[in-house]
């Protein structure tokens, strides 16, 4: 277990450039998640921190050693791969204890270090199988089993749920959880799942075009996301963004919204502050969460960040805990989060109460954050 | 896939690039046994490329200047320009070598595809049996050319072969001698040839159409076309990169042919059925004429790479248009 | 109503008749040459001529395959096709052995240890496998010369692992190309190198091709001709060779079924092989084709 510090790491192809300068440092016992669409390089930084492939420039750091130039075995890592990568020749005994073989580990201390990991996953049933004679999910277990087997400072996880069934995942992603709570081990994890970085991270990297994005924990990710990108890619529904300008009566910065039937409300923003001065009368793209938008809430709707509209249901999506209900403002479609109790069918209007204090505000033109 | 071919890329690229960076870094000590682990994979490859450069390209260089010098029963280095090659165009021998290559190769291939399209059609009407119809049709192919043109020789016998046979089932009028005349000798190597190679050609024909996507077969009924329209606008258009692969093959088996001319014609009557492969070989080794047998072999290299080249370049744009 | 689909069905059943027709007499036609060569190899000559090609033999003699092995004239010497037979087990088994066991060590740095300029010495290495050996044969015959290996099964050993190389090569490389990486990588980190994963990982994944290249390359060095002619002397030529002075030679009464029967001895390991182990012999021939 240790640190893993990465700073200015680049990367070429020939002329492309993969990585950009990568900068991010996490400590000991932290679980990092690189997520990002694919081609966005998370896949490349991780084999770069395993040593699959080379940086053309920058430093990696595992546990305060500079492992830049070493082979993938000197670095002391283990690795789980998303097709998992067994040996298909070699039982699942075998899987385990090979690296510990190709370090000479005695012959007791491997059977023992199996049996550890075998009984820690419950896999010990499956021991003399072959790959092929698994699951998916077993499959899965085993991969984890042999990057558990030895003591490695770090572990790398490459998409490892991406390929078993929804329901599996989620077992498989609870599981993960438990482990490294238990474990406390640094672990770094690429997915393109947000839940997954969500729910598992205790810092997230969001990464696109060989950029990061937004290095934070998850919370800081979801509610203070430092531009456009990070806020549409975190968070299923994804976040609405709603073109409007930008107002300001009685030193209330705030934005006008029409909805469907020209009817003119005013959301007033929470934090506005002098900095939006040159903004005024200007376009700007309002972020809000559809889980901002939603049914009046009696107990809430006098707290003085909530603004209150009707519109007119366009579509209504049951979810089952809640529903999605898609409305026009500006022209634009945003998607509320309703409590199915308050539904109103398509085509009827109803009443919403839209939370402003988690609302962010973007540079049309940059993407970046204003406020 | 595309992940695939990119850390594919990236560990190609990547060994010059850590040899480098230690170098700069020069700090850090290297393992001598990393430094080997690094440099194994191109040893282990070293002596195929050695061998390939030496053995393949040097030797067709070589070939290529020994083909522009007057040696006869040992290479000398005596340079004469191209007069091996006019010399080999005045040749009466060799017009008939390169006659005989269009018409054997010609008729070789056309029927082949024809055969192996056919038979493969007629084998995908869910035959009984196919197994061990196909068995049959391709074992000629395990046979060396020899042992083709040895049994081919008996059948086509003037005397005791397939007349007598013919004879026997009371045509006695009934003459084949094509093996003994000049002018028809040629086409019992395609007999011959037809009869070794054609099963594969319809093996590969075959394969083809067991990877045309069925579902699209069955919406070209439901739109109501017939079988044979089917065959004939979709299914056949589907088997074109079968159609060019196959025709490859056949053009380089074509040139290449040697054995079956020695076994079953041994190049007669007279010279009647040399191809460039066999006047090579007598013009070099028995006739002690190497300059110009070097030209001729040239000469073949140039018809294989005239033929070859062209498709690799459309294989190799395909591919990478995917 | 009832009347068309009557016809209609009448005429699926003719066709159907027509095309089992067919296929028969292709089917005769592919066997005819091996029924012949059985029959004659086992008659007498004065039954080849009073008979005709398919004509039962009247009595079935062994002597013809007997004289083939041990007796008949190939050329100079009159001692059969047997020790050639030998010969050719002597070139084909270490020249088969080397050659795929070759290509399987650079199939494996072709795909998974992929350095700057391996896929353009795969590309010229792949133009090998096209080239008219006729281009190559002058040099080698005196690069043989040079290196005393003239005229030896070894040098003919040699001969075919140089130019069957390129063909194991490229079936090898096709196959691991469909190997996942991933596997490669995970051994890495597992701490193993370079011949410990080929051993321990890539090895036993291999089984289907290294039947498919050996059954390949058995046939090719098998029935192989042209370099035997060349390379080769007296008493060190492959039986293709031999079978081809055998049946060639002018010298006395030509006797068919000896021919024959030679023929067969030449075909049969090839035969053999092709009976036993067909689809993988197939699928060799269509991957060489269908990929080179």
């Amino acid at each position: 277990m240790a640190t893993l510090e990465i700073s200015s790491v680049k990367k070429n192809y020939g002329k492309v450039e993969v990585l950009k300068g990568i900068d991010l440092s996490i400590n000991d016992g932290e679980f990092l998640i690189l997520v990002g669409p694919s081609g966005c390089g998370k896949s490349t930084l991780m084999n770069s921190i395993a040593g699959l492939e080379d940086v053309s420039s920058g430093d990696i750091h595992i546990g305060g050693t500079n492992v830049t130039g070493l082979a993938p075995k000197d670095r002391d890592i283990a690795m789980v791969f998303q097709s998992y990568a067994l040996y298909p020749s070699m039982t699942v005994r075998g899987n385990i204890s090979f690296a510990l073989e190709i370090r000479k580990v005695p012959k007791g201390e491997r059977e023992a270090e199996v049996e550890r990991v075998a009984d820690l996953l419950q896999i010990s049933h499956l021991l003399d199988r072959k790959p092929s004679e698994l699951s998916g999910g077993q499959r899965q277990r085993v991969a984890m089993g042999r990057a558990l087997a030895r003591h490695p400072k770090i572990y790398l996880f490459d998409e490892p749920l991406s390929n078993l069934d929804a329901k599996l995942r989620v077992e498989m992603r609870t599981e993960i959880k438990k482990l490294h709570q238990r474990l406390k081990t640094t672990i770094v994890y690429v997915t393109h799942d947000q839940i997954e970085a969500m729910t598992l991270a205790d810092r997230i990297a969001v990464m696109k075009d060989g950029e990061v994005q937004q290095f934070g924990t998850p919370q800081q990710i979801y509610d203070d996301p430092a531009n456009m990108f990070v806020a549409g890619f975190m968070g299923s529904p994804a976040m609405n963004f709603l073109t409007c300008t930008l107002e300001c009566i009685d030193d209330c910065y705030g934005l006008s919204v029409t909805t469907s039937d020209e009817e003119r409300y005013f959301l007033p923003l929470q934090h506005g502050d002098s900095s939006l001065q040159e903004w005024i009368g200007k376009e700007v793209i309002l972020g809000i969460r559809p889980e901002q938008i939603t049914h009046v809430i009696p107990h809430k709707q006098e707290e003085s960040s909530v603004a209150r509209f009707t519109a007119k249901v366009a579509v209504a999506e049951p979810t089952g805990p809640d529903t999605l209900v898609l409305i026009n403002l500006n022209g634009q479609e945003v998607d509320c989060r309703v409590h199915p109790m308050e539904e109103k069918p398509a085509g009827s209007d109803m009443e919403f109460m839209v939370d402003m204090s988690k609302a962010v505000l973007f540079d049309p033109k940059t993407e970046k954050r204003l406020l | 896939m595309k992940t695939n071919v990119t850390s594919d890329v990236a560990a190609a690229l990547s060994t010059e690039g850590v040899l480098a960076d230690s170098s700069a870094q020069g700090s850090r000590s290297v393992n001598p046994l990393d430094l080997i682990q690094r440099w194994l994979p191109k040893l282990v490859l070293a002596p195929t490329v050695i061998m390939t450069l030496l053995f393949i390209y040097g030797y067709v260089i070589w070939t290529g200047v020994l083909s522009l010098t007057k040696s006869r029963f040992l290479p000398n280095y005596n340079f004469v320009g191209f007069a091996q090659y006019e010399k080999l165009l005045d040749n009466d021998r060799w017009s008939v070598a390169s006659l005989n290559i269009l018409i054997f190769g010609g008729l070789f291939i056309l029927i082949c595809l024809l055969i192996g399209v056919v038979m493969a059609i007629l084998l995908d009407q869910k035959i009984r049996a196919e197994g061990s119809i196909r068995t049959v049709f391709l074992y000629p192919m395990a046979l060396s050319f020899i042992v083709t043109g040895t049994a081919w020789k008996w059948i086509l016998n003037p005397g005791l072969g397939l007349e007598k046979l013919v004879h026997d089932f009371g045509y006695e009028s009934f003459q084949f001698d094509w093996l003994v005349d000049p002018d028809m000798a040629i086409y019992t190597l395609v007999i011959a040839a037809v009869w070794q190679s054609s099963g594969f050609v319809m093996a590969l024909f075959l394969a083809g159409l067991r990877g045309v996507d069925s579902s699209i077969v069955k919406a070209a009924q439901l739109d109501g076309a017939s079988m044979p329209m089917i065959y004939r606008r979709i299914i056949l258009p589907h088997l074109r990169p079968v159609f060019f692969s196959a025709f490859i093959i056949l053009s380089h088996i074509a040139i290449k042919s040697f054995d079956l001319v020695m076994a079953l014609t041994g190049g007669g009557p007279g010279y009647a059925t040399d191809l460039p492969a066999t006047f090579m070989y007598v013009t070099t080794f028995s006739r002690g004429q190497i300059g110009l047998g070097s030209a001729s072999a040239m000469m073949m290299l140039g018809v294989v790479l005239a033929i070859l080249i062209p498709y690799l370049y459309s294989e190799l744009r395909g591919k990478n248009n995917v | 109503m009832s009347d068309s689909i009557n016809t209609n069905a009448r005429r699926v059943r003719v066709s159907r008749i027509a095309l089992y027709a067919i296929l028969l007499l292709a089917v005769l036609f592919y066997l005819l040459p091996l029924i012949v060569m059985l029959l004659t190899s086992v008659k007498s000559m004065a039954d080849i001529r009073a008979g005709n090609l398919i004509s039962w033999p009247q009595e079935f003699l062994l002597d013809a395959w007997v004289k083939a092995w041990s007796s008949a004239c190939t050329g100079v010497s009159c001692e059969g096709v047997g020790s050639f037979f030998w010969n050719s087990f002597q070139i084909t088994l270490p020249a088969v052995l080397i050659s795929t066991f070759l290509g399987a060590l650079n199939g494996y740095v072709l795909t998974k240890w992929k350095f700057r300029g391996s896929d353009i010495f795969f590309g010229l290495m792949l133009f090998g496998c096209f080239i008219p050996f006729q281009v190559v044969i002058l040099p080698m015959a005196q690069t043989l010369g040079w290196l005393g290996l003239a005229n030896t099964t070894t040098g003919l050993v040699f001969v075919h692992i140089v130019y069957g190389m390129a063909f194991t090569t490229l079936f090898f490389r096709n196959f691991y190309v469909s190997v996942p990486t991933e596997l490669v990588s995970a051994a890495k980190i597992d701490g193993a190198g370079f011949f410990t994963i080929f051993w321990r990982i890539i090895l036993p994944l291999s089984t289907p091709i290294f039947v498919v290249c050996i059954i390949w390359q058995f046939t090719q060095v098998w029935n192989d001709f042209l370099f035997g002619v060349v390379f080769s002397g007296g008493d060190t030529q492959p039986i293709t060779v031999a079978l081809n002075n055998l049946v060639n030679s002018s010298t006395g009464v030509k006797e068919y079924n000896v021919d024959m029967a030679a023929a067969m001895i030449a075909a049969l390991p090839t035969l053999v092989v092709y009976v036993l182990a067909g689809k993988y012999f197939v699928r060799g021939l269509t991957a060489g084709a269908v990929k080179g």
